[in-house]
Formats: C-alpha cells, structure tokens, sequence
C-alpha cells in the first residue's frame, strides 16, 4: 500500500528531515510512528499525500509514483488519503454535518450522494445527534471526531493521523483510539504519528521509530520505547 | 455564489479594484474612439488630398500627356486629370454664377493656366511627390506645384502620438489595474486559506479551489467595464460634438457596428484582467 524506497528529504538550508528511509506498509496494516519533535514523522506523512517532494528516493503509495503525479493527479491521490490532525482543522463556520459534507462536494459530490454518505460517517463516529452543532459548541473529542468523519467520508485506503489525541485528555483519547482501530479493522490502512507512550504500548502494533530522519527501529507488535 | 460573497467580504478593497478598473476601461474605450475617429478623418481627408500642376501656357500637349502618365504610375497616387484652360476658366464661371457677391470682369483672355490635378491614395506621400514635381518648374512643361498637405501631416502626427502615448499609457493602466485586482484577490484568498487547505487535504481539484476567485475577479471586471461603458455613452454626445467643432471637417459619428465592437472590447478586456489577476493571486496558494 505504502512503500518508500530508500527515501531522502534535505531542506535547502541543508537539513536533512529523513535520511535512507525504507519502509513497506501492507495494505491493512496499523503502523505507529514514534520519535521526539523534529525525528521526520511529520515530513514523512507529507510526503505521502505530495504536499512536499522526496529529494532523492522513491515513495510509492497504492502502487503509484508520486513523484511521478501529474497536478490532477495529485488531488484523486488525496481522496485515496484521509488525514487527521492534531489541531482538527475544522472550518469554524460550518457545522459538523456540513464540516464533513465539504469533502465530498468540494470532490465533486452531490445531493442525495452526499446526504448518504454523510450520515453513514456521522453515525460512524457517533456524531449523528451532533450534526448540527458548530466545532465551538464541541468537546475536543467530538472535533476530533468530525475531523475523522471528514477523512473517512470519500472512503478512502488509507487513514493518516497526525498526533491525533495530542490535544486531547486520556479518556478521550481513548475514545478515539479506538475509533481508529475499528476503521483499522473495516480495512482501512492506519499511519498514526504520536508520543502518546501509553496508546502505542495497549495496542501492540507494528511500531516505526524515527530518530534524526533514519528509521532506527521498526518491530511488529512494538512497544513505544525499546 | 462564494465568488459574490468574497466581494462583499471586503467591500472597500473591492470598490477600489473596480474603481481602478472602470479607469483604465474608460481610457481604454476613450483611446479606441479616439484612434477611430481620427484614422476616419485621415481616411476623408486623404481622399481629398489633391496636388495641382499649372501647366506652362507653351507646353506642348504631348508633353503634359506623358507627365500625367508618368505621375499615374506613381502607387501613392489615386487618379490625375487634365484640366484644360477652358476647363479651368467653364469651373470658375461655374462657381461665378452660385456666388453673387463674385462678379467676374469680362476678360477676353483666358488668364488661368492648364493644370494636372493629382489625387492621392497616400495622403503622407504627397509631401515627396511634391518635390519631385518640384524640379520639373522651368523645363518647359510645369511652372508651379500647389500642395497642402499640412492638415493630413498634423491629422498624422496627432494619430502617432495618440498610438504611441495611448499604448503607453494603457500598459500601465493595465499594470496597476491587474495589480489592485491581484491584491484584492490575494485578501480573498488570505480570508479563506483555512477552507483551501482543507479543499486541498481532502482532494479538490485546482480548479474547484480556483474558480470562485476568477469568478470574483471577473466580477470585478465586469462592474468595470459596465461603468466605464455607462460613462462613455452618457459622454458620447458631448464630446462629439467638441470633437466635431475642434477638427471642424471630420465625420465623427460611429455606427451601432463600432459600438457593438467597442461594448466587446472593453467587456473582452475586463473579463481577462479579473480572470487573470485573480488567476496569478491563487497560484501562489496552489503551488504545492
């Protein structure tokens, strides 16, 4: 589903955000990505949905080049990609029904398609008597929550999750952790990026850790820490 | 409907953009009718341009002919005629006999000369022609050569620097007004880069993000160009008429044909800055 072949990122200043990066994710697979700030998680997860280009090496994602993307092309590769972040990046002026309606209108969606779908992912994530609510008038959780209906609205095969409960407290957390795992388990491939020790030790999954932009470790059913 | 709403979003940057537009449309409709108006006048008056020959009272008829042949093969000249002595004299009779107050003596002689008439299809050759008839004066044949050239000279020179300052001038219109579009868009964008990131994460295509902005431009474009076409119309009689006293003999009046295409033109114009400005504005934001 995912493969980086011997990937480099260097920044024109001269940094380097990964080095020789070479990773293989199947299809279905729920892969954590662990490292302090600044370890290359973020400029990986970039690099899978093309909003930066590897310097040297190749990323494959759904068995394609996206070097190698023409502009168009690039759009129908994020519709294949969910991404949630940290911060929610919901649009303050809609509410949590129309919030997850966008993404399928502004893909080109309408009426009683995005009707449909919409509610299928509300009640998916359990927001169905919230639909109506501005972000403002939610919990962090329930933001968080709309953001993942958003991503999951145009079915896509892949789920990136960018410190996901990074704003939020344990319990939630928690809730939406396992939100994440029962979209894992519908099929869809899971990347999350955390430095929440304590989710990545419960859960048991493959864990890559990244450490100055090298893959340092990389185990099935990992722990947060070696 | 987002295109109307990014208008109104920010109504003193979009009153400013339309504003400088509606300015460079008016000068740009004003230079067009002007540039018109006198390429007519040169056309009118270039028909009328005439250079005349008088004919030396000795000359032999063989040789008049063969000087009139010889300017007739001239590209620049549109027709010669042979006006007679008789001719010239049955013409001012002619113009005796409607004008009153202009007796003519009973002269027994005929004192007006032969001549050559020449007419031009190159009002701005008839200067160099002119010359070279010049040096025909005392062989014979010519004893003097009449041209008046002047009006067309002047009637060229004003068409030069009108397309030539009027270009000028339009350029930089088009600069400031494709650069105050540009920065309103800019605004536009800048209020909704939340919303075009999210479209972007989630797959949007470059144009479903781009077209509310071009939208907006040729909004702008559009309130442009209908002000400035207002204007110009409600200006159209007035000036007229100051342009019809200022070059006294020209037509100055257009048809329904050149509006039509001058209501084209401007509407044409202000659709491509708006698109455009506004095209250059989101680029930025659609690079990655």
């Amino acid at each position: 589903m995912i493969t980086l072949d011997d990937v480099s990122k260097r920044y024109p200043n001269g940094t380097y955000a990964l080095r020789d990066v070479d990773l293989h994710i199947e299809p279905g697979d729920f892969v954590f990505l662990v490292g302090s700030s600044g370890a290359g998680k973020s400029t990986l997860i970039r690099l899978l949905i093309r909003e930066e280009l590897a310097s040297t090496g190749r990323v494959m994602v759904d068995g394609g080049d996206v070097s190698r993307l023409s502009r168009g092309n690039v759009s129908k590769l994020r519709r294949k990609i969910g991404v949630v972040f940290q911060d929610f990046k919901l649009l303050p002026t809609k509410t949590v029904a129309e919030n997850v309606a966008f993404a399928l209108i502004v893909t080109g969606h309408e009426g009683r398609v995005v009707r449909e779908e919409t509610d299928r992912v509300l009640s998916l994530v359990g927001l169905s008597q919230r639909r109506d609510h501005f972000p403002d008038q939610l919990s962090g959780g329930e933001q968080q929550r709309t953001a993942i209906a958003r991503a999951l609205v145009n079915r896509p095969r892949i789920l990136i999750a960018d410190e996901p409960t990074g704003n939020l407290d344990p319990v939630t957390s928690w809730e939406i952790i396992k939100l994440l795992t029962r979209v894992n388990e519908l099929g869809t491939t899971m990347v999350m990026a955390t430095h929440n020790a304590e989710i990545v030790n419960a859960l048991r999954r493959r864990v890559v850790h990244l450490d100055h932009g090298r893959v340092v470790r990389d185990e099935r059913e990992g722990l947060y820490a070696a | 409907m987002s295109a109307v709403h990014g208008f109104m979003r920010n109504p003193a940057m979009s009153i400013a953009s339309t504003f400088t537009v509606t300015l460079m449309l008016t000068l740009f409709a004003f230079f067009m009718t002007a540039d018109r108006g006198l390429q007519a006048a040169v056309a009118v008056l270039e028909g009328k341009v005439e250079l005349a020959l008088f004919i030396d009272d000795g000359a032999k008829v063989s040789d008049i002919l063969a000087l009139k042949s010889r300017i007739e093969a001239d590209p620049a000249v549109a027709r010669v005629d042979y006006v007679t002595k008789e001719q010239a004299l049955q013409r001012l009779q002619d113009v005796a006999a409607k004008r009153p107050d202009f007796t003519l003596a009973d002269i027994s002689t005929n004192p007006l000369p032969a001549s050559l008439e020449i007419k031009m299809a190159e009002a701005r050759q008839a200067k160099t022609l002119a010359e070279q008839l010049r040096a025909e004066i005392g062989k014979g044949v010519v004893y003097d050569v009449i041209d008046n050239p002047q009006v067309v000279d002047q009637l060229l020179t004003i068409t030069r620097v009108l397309s030539v300052g009027g270009i000028a001038i339009l350029v930089m219109m088009l600069f400031v007004a494709l650069f105050v579009i540009v920065n309103t868009i800019r605004i536009a964008v800048h209020a909704r880069r939340d919303e075009i990131e999210i479209m972007k994460l989630v797959g949007a295509s470059d144009w479903f993000v781009r077209w509310p902005f071009i939208l907006e431009g040729m909004i702008v474009g559009t309130l442009g160009a209908v002000i400035s076409l207002a204007v110009l119309f409600a200006a159209a009689g007035p000036v007229t008429s100051v342009m019809v006293d200022f070059l006294d003999v020209l037509p100055v009046s257009f048809g329904p044909q050149f509006a039509a295409e001058l209501i084209g033109t401007v509407f044409g114009v202000a659709l491509l800055v708006g698109a455009g400005g506004a095209t250059l504005s989101v680029r930025a934001h659609l690079a990655k």
